[in-house]
């Protein structure tokens, strides 16, 4: 005779929660901050090209803060490219990869912190989530990495050693968590292309699309991290991102404004 | 590896990734290589239920602390533990009031951190240490002092669960953590210690006739995956990818001898494996 489990009575406690089945559930999520724009700062395409990149788009962000609760995330960069090509060579897992690629996105929210602390800037850290409300309050910006802290539980991939889970899938489901429709990111490309634009100056635009519609194109290259595409589909509140160029002025205004410039990726 | 690269506005270290769109299939590919660096190949993690063994209480518990602390010294045992029932009725007060899914993900570990004091309060004097998580890099000094950390199971995911569509279950649990914890640090092995024989096809609380599988490989046991599962769906895929976890075994710990003679390396309960022996 086994011992007795001494179990709490709930819902869910005989539940095989092992094997979750879609259409079990009656699952209606409360947004928790739906207004907040959630929005991310490229690492290699905007930070890395210094001052004359990084200053118009913080004034264009600092003009509307006081319309718009900001949550501003940044991407890592080349340093980011080069510990993951230095981590490569050594042959180290992915999970070693994504927990040392890390660092540079908060190197990088520190920088912007610095810019933007006499209008508010805050660096916050993932364990200061829950303080949001505090900070918007007060009419802070606050800047965290963009990175999800899976670090040492990142899985390897099918291919290569790259995290799949970089700064763009922190951002995107940071908006998921908060209720918030939509993401912005601030890349320096006018958004999707069929090729990369850098590499191929006739590249097709890509102003609008659906997650599916992006899946089934199967592209070699895409501008953002390929697991958002996934996450888009399978979201509950976040259902569109977007993806514009903080290099043309004006860009980031109006897409705070709901103009669909760039590229809006959706999930239908 | 070291020189700055400048001229198309944004400044580069020149690496072999520079300049490279880390999305680029062929980019990624490139960082491939059929080695990788196993970081701590010669210990066994220990993963002991929630719900199967803790909440069962000390009948179930003081028997598994006796035979892991006769282990102790005879190889390096890192231990994992679930949270089980206070998990379970977290999950369906969370679903229940619509909390998002990152949410849900956030507030589990917390019962998990328990376990870990309670085990750690019957095992400490025959060596045992609460480890927080993400310590690995003290993980060589304490098994030095032949200590057996022990350390909550959940991934951090935390508020950044990915959304699974309408179900409130955080995908990355317990199992799937303890798996990656391991994985990262090229461990080979994993005991699950739980209250049944090990792998069965369906459910043997709900179902008289579930049959038992004492051995399968991964690649059939993910063919043909069973709807009612005793470790997290996640674990296995992931396990596909996976470089270093050699052989998953389940036991069942409320049958005396069993964790003893699967730390000594006996096919005992289920043994699932990478690839076919």
């Amino acid at each position: 005779m086994n011992p007795q489990r001494r179990t709490i009575d709930s819902s869910l406690a005989d539940a095989l929660l092992t094997r979750p089945e879609t259409g079990h559930y009656d699952y209606s999520p409360v947004a928790m901050m739906p207004d907040v724009k959630v929005i991310k700062i490229g690492g290699q395409s905007i930070l890395d090209r210094g001052r004359a990149a990084v200053f118009p788009i913080l004034d264009e962000l600092v003009a509307v803060k006081d319309q718009y609760p900001l949550l501003l995330c940044t991407g890592g960069g080349t340093r980011a490219r080069h510990i993951y090509a230095m981590a490569s060579d050594l042959e180290l897992p992915t999970g070693v990869l994504a927990a040392l690629g890390g660092y540079v996105p908060r190197q990088n929210a520190r920088m912007v912190q610095m810019l933007l602390a006499k209008h508010g800037g805050l660096y916050i850290m993932n364990d200061d989530f829950e303080k949001l409300p505090l900070y918007f309050r007060l009419g802070c910006i606050p800047i965290m990495t963009g990175m999800p802290p899976f670090g040492y539980w990142e899985k390897a991939g099918e291919s290569g050693r790259i995290p799949a889970n970089r700064t763009d899938a922190g951002v995107f489901l940071t908006a998921e968590v908060l209720g918030a429709k939509r993401a912005l990111f601030i890349k320096d490309e006018d958004g999707l292309f069929e090729t990369d634009p850098k590499k191929n100056p006739q590249a097709a635009h890509i102003p609008r699309i659906t997650a599916q519609e992006l899946i089934d194109r199967n592209l070699d290259d895409l501008v953002v991290e390929r697991v958002v595409i996934q996450y888009l589909l399978q979201a509950r509140f976040c259902h569109e991102i977007q993806i514009v160029n903080g290099l043309v002025p004006g860009m980031i205004t109006r897409a705070l404004a709901g103009e669909d410039v760039g590229t809006v990726i959706t999930k239908s | 590896m070291s020189e700055l690269v400048k001229g198309d506005g944004r400044t580069h270290i020149t690496s072999p990734l520079m300049r490279e769109s880390l999305v680029d299939r062929r980019v990624i590919a490139k960082t491939h290589s059929d080695r990788e660096v196993q970081i701590m190949p010669d210990v066994l993690l220990v993963g002991i239920g929630g719900q199967s063994i803790f909440d069962r209480g000390r009948a179930a518990l003081l028997p598994l602390v006796e035979e892991l602390a006769a282990a102790r010294g005879t190889q390096n045992i890192v231990i994992g533990v679930g949270g089980g029932t206070r998990v379970r009725h977290t999950v369906s007060i969370a679903y229940d009031l619509g909390l998002p899914l990152g949410g849900i993900a956030q507030l589990v570990g917390a019962m998990e951190e328990a376990n870990a004091v309670f085990l750690n309060a019957l095992l400490a004097r025959h060596g045992s240490m609460v480890m927080p998580r993400e310590h690995f890099w003290e993980l060589p000094l304490y098994l030095e002092s032949k200590m057996m950390p022990i350390t909550i199971s959940i991934p951090p995911y935390h508020f950044w669960e990915p959304p699974a569509g309408d179900s409130p279950l955080p995908t990355h649990g317990s199992d799937f953590g303890l798996f990656q914890y391991a994985e990262v640090l090229g461990m080979e092995r994993i005991i699950f210690v739980k209250d049944e024989d090990g792998l069965y096809d369906r459910d043997p609380k709900r179902h008289a006739d579930a049959r038992f599988i004492p051995a399968i490989t991964l690649d059939a046991l993910l063919a043909d995956l069973p709807q009612e599962l005793i470790l997290d769906r996640m674990l296995f895929e992931a396990w596909r990818f996976a470089r270093h976890v050699k052989q998953v075994q389940i036991i069942n710990g409320l049958v005396p001898g069993m964790l003893t003679r699967a730390l000594a390396g006996e096919p005992v309960g289920t043994v699932i494996t990478k690839e076919a022996a």
